[in-house]
């Protein structure tokens, strides 16, 4: 494998019949580089992440975690990996500091009870109370420092800011900002664009347990539907307009017409040009539309 | 095995087996002061021979068939299989099932470590029980006058640890093979429930008498401890069936997918 890359997955699949599970997943994560995992809730995220920590045994395929064998290194790809589950749960009747006291035991002298200490400021955690009398968002920041605390070479997260009120998220995200800073990798998973849009450098889109697309946020943009909003003097007919080369939708709406088109906007223009118009505004597809339109359909 | 997951396994635990072990001891306490008073007209009952097994001999006129059939037959048994297999279940197959595992197998833990850790606090739960079992007989036939031997009480005592280890062994392999909490429970209920009843009425129909051998209450009662001492045949067994299990339930869990 090469030496950069912190994942590395070939065919890796689970099947759970039915259609159901991870197909085929070749991967490749960069050490150092925050990636995002995206895709609708059941398109196998969570089973990937999964089988990169041997909770689950892969059906077929194989992976490479920090350089190590999935299968017959994983006990050492656990000690340097951090991870916080989609659906954390935590024994609710011990207290914060009970529960990470626990689990830095279960490092074996892997955790700086410093560092430790800052990430708890940091996110103003409770330790106090027990953890069934803690609220979602309490609880994940706890789920938060443990991924954290032994500063590991990769984090794998599945849906790291569900619960966090938006200043938590932004200390969250700053943190993020500074271990890829220090070179760690983290592998981040999330069914929504808007949790990763600003922190990761590439992406990954998976949906039906297939790998749709892996690239940047920037070349999505750029091969994005482009749009133009165009305001006549007088209503025109969308239909003029859908039967253009590279249009792929015109919706009127009054005298407003938007037209979504690939490519050149020159045929578009040039139809416009034949009535009177008074404005013509660009309007960039909305990224999240982009990733909608990879969870709805196979992009051509 | 991880001395961290143990001591949490039994932290949880102990609560439950603390206030048991002071229910069994005063329970035991309470039956040793009713002795001198109606256990020798109880022991001139008539009991048919169907209830007289399922109370250990129902020998009510003796302190040994009264402890017997009290203790040694209802109350030590079912504290002690009660509390291994509630507990066997909940510390492996509950917290699979509440998503607890799914964060601690995260962490560099071995399956079959967590399995061995879980399992000895199960042990030390049951000996906890076991203790409270040889504390209230010692304490109870006292008040009733004595006539047990210390050394018959600790027999009892000891068997009944063995049967408890055997009993919770048996739901550390279900909850560890499968991953269902009530399946790990129900299943070794059911078997220590038979175990029970087999042991019982199997010696009343020659044909099936043979059956008690596959009773793991046989190999705790039916060399009555309290009466003949220590049943080192029934320990053995009973030792091994735990050991068994307990080395499957570590196989079988480290080749399976946690469930949640």
């Amino acid at each position: 494998m090469n030496k950069g890359l912190a994942i590395a997955t070939r065919g890796l699949s689970k099947d759970y019949g039915s259609g159901r599970g991870l197909f085929d997943l070749d991967l490749e994560v960069r050490s150092g580089e925050v990636f995002g995992f995206l895709g609708p809730n059941g398109a196998g995220k969570s089973t990937t992440l999964r089988l990169l920590l041997g909770l689950i045994r892969p059906t077929a395929g194989s992976a490479r975690v920090l350089g190590l064998d999935m299968d017959a290194d994983s006990s050492e790809i656990r000690r340097r990996v951090g991870f916080l589950p989609g659906d954390l749960a935590l024994y609710p009747k011990l207290t914060g500091r009970d529960m990470l006291e626990y689990l830095t035991a279960l490092r074996g002298g892997g955790v700086n009870g410093r560092y430790r200490d800052s990430l708890v400021e940091r996110f103003d955690a409770d330790l106090d109370r027990p953890v069934h009398e803690l609220s979602t968002g309490n609880r994940q920041k706890l789920g938060l420092i443990q991924a954290f605390m032994h500063q590991p070479e990769l984090l794998i997260l599945d849906e790291p800011i569900s619960g966090l009120d938006p200043l938590v998220q932004q200390s969250f995200h700053a943190l993020l900002t500074e271990v890829s800073g220090r070179g760690h990798t983290v592998f981040l998973s999330s069914h929504t664009l808007s949790e990763v849009e600003r922190v990761t450098h590439r992406l990954a889109i998976l949906r039906r347990g297939r790998l749709i697309v892996v690239d940047s946020v920037e070349n999505l943009r750029r091969v994005a539907t482009q749009r133009l909003e165009i305001e006549f003097a007088a209503p025109v007919a969308a239909e003029s307009f859908r039967a253009l080369p590279a249009v792929t939708g015109a919706v009127a709406d009054g005298r407003t017409l938007t037209v979504s088109f690939e490519g050149s906007a020159d045929a578009v223009v040039k139809a416009a040009a034949a009535h009177e118009v008074r404005a013509i505004r660009p309007r960039e597809d909305d990224l999240e539309e982009i990733f909608l339109r990879y969870y709805r359909e196979d992009p051509v | 095995m991880s001395g961290a997951i143990f001591k949490l396994a039994l932290r949880l635990r102990m609560p439950a087996a603390l206030s048991a072990a002071a229910g069994l001891i005063a329970v035991m306490v309470a039956v040793g002061a009713l002795f001198p008073a109606v256990g020798h007209s109880i022991g001139a009952l008539h009991v048919p021979k169907g209830v007289s097994n399922l109370l250990g001999g129902a020998d009510y006129g003796t302190i040994t068939g009264w402890f017997r059939s009290e203790i040694g037959s209802i109350y030590g048994p079912l504290l002690a299989g009660a509390l291994a297999i509630t507990g066997a279940s909940a510390t492996l197959a509950g917290e699979e099932e509440d998503r607890i595992l799914a964060l601690v197998l995260s962490y560099p833990v071995k399956r079959s470590t967590l399995v061995a850790a879980k399992a000895a606090a199960i042990v030390v739960v049951v000996v906890i029980i076991a203790l409270a079992t040889w504390l209230g007989l010692i304490v109870g036939v006292t008040v009733a006058g004595g006539g047990i031997s210390i050394w018959h009480m600790t027999a009892l005592a000891v068997q009944l640890a063995f049967f408890g280890f055997a009993t919770g062994a048996l739901a550390v392999a279900v909850a560890a093979a499968t991953g269902r909490r009530s399946l790990a429970t129900g299943a070794a209920a059911a078997v220590a429930i038979l175990s029970w009843l087999i042991s019982s009425f199997a010696p009343l129909v020659g044909w099936l008498s043979w059956l008690k051998y596959l009773s793991l209450y046989y190999y705790y009662a039916g060399h009555d401890p309290l009466g003949h001492g220590i049943g080192i045949g029934g320990i053995a067994v009973l030792g091994a069936v735990s050991a068994v299990l307990a080395g499957f339930a570590m196989l079988a869990f480290e080749r399976r997918d946690l469930r949640a």
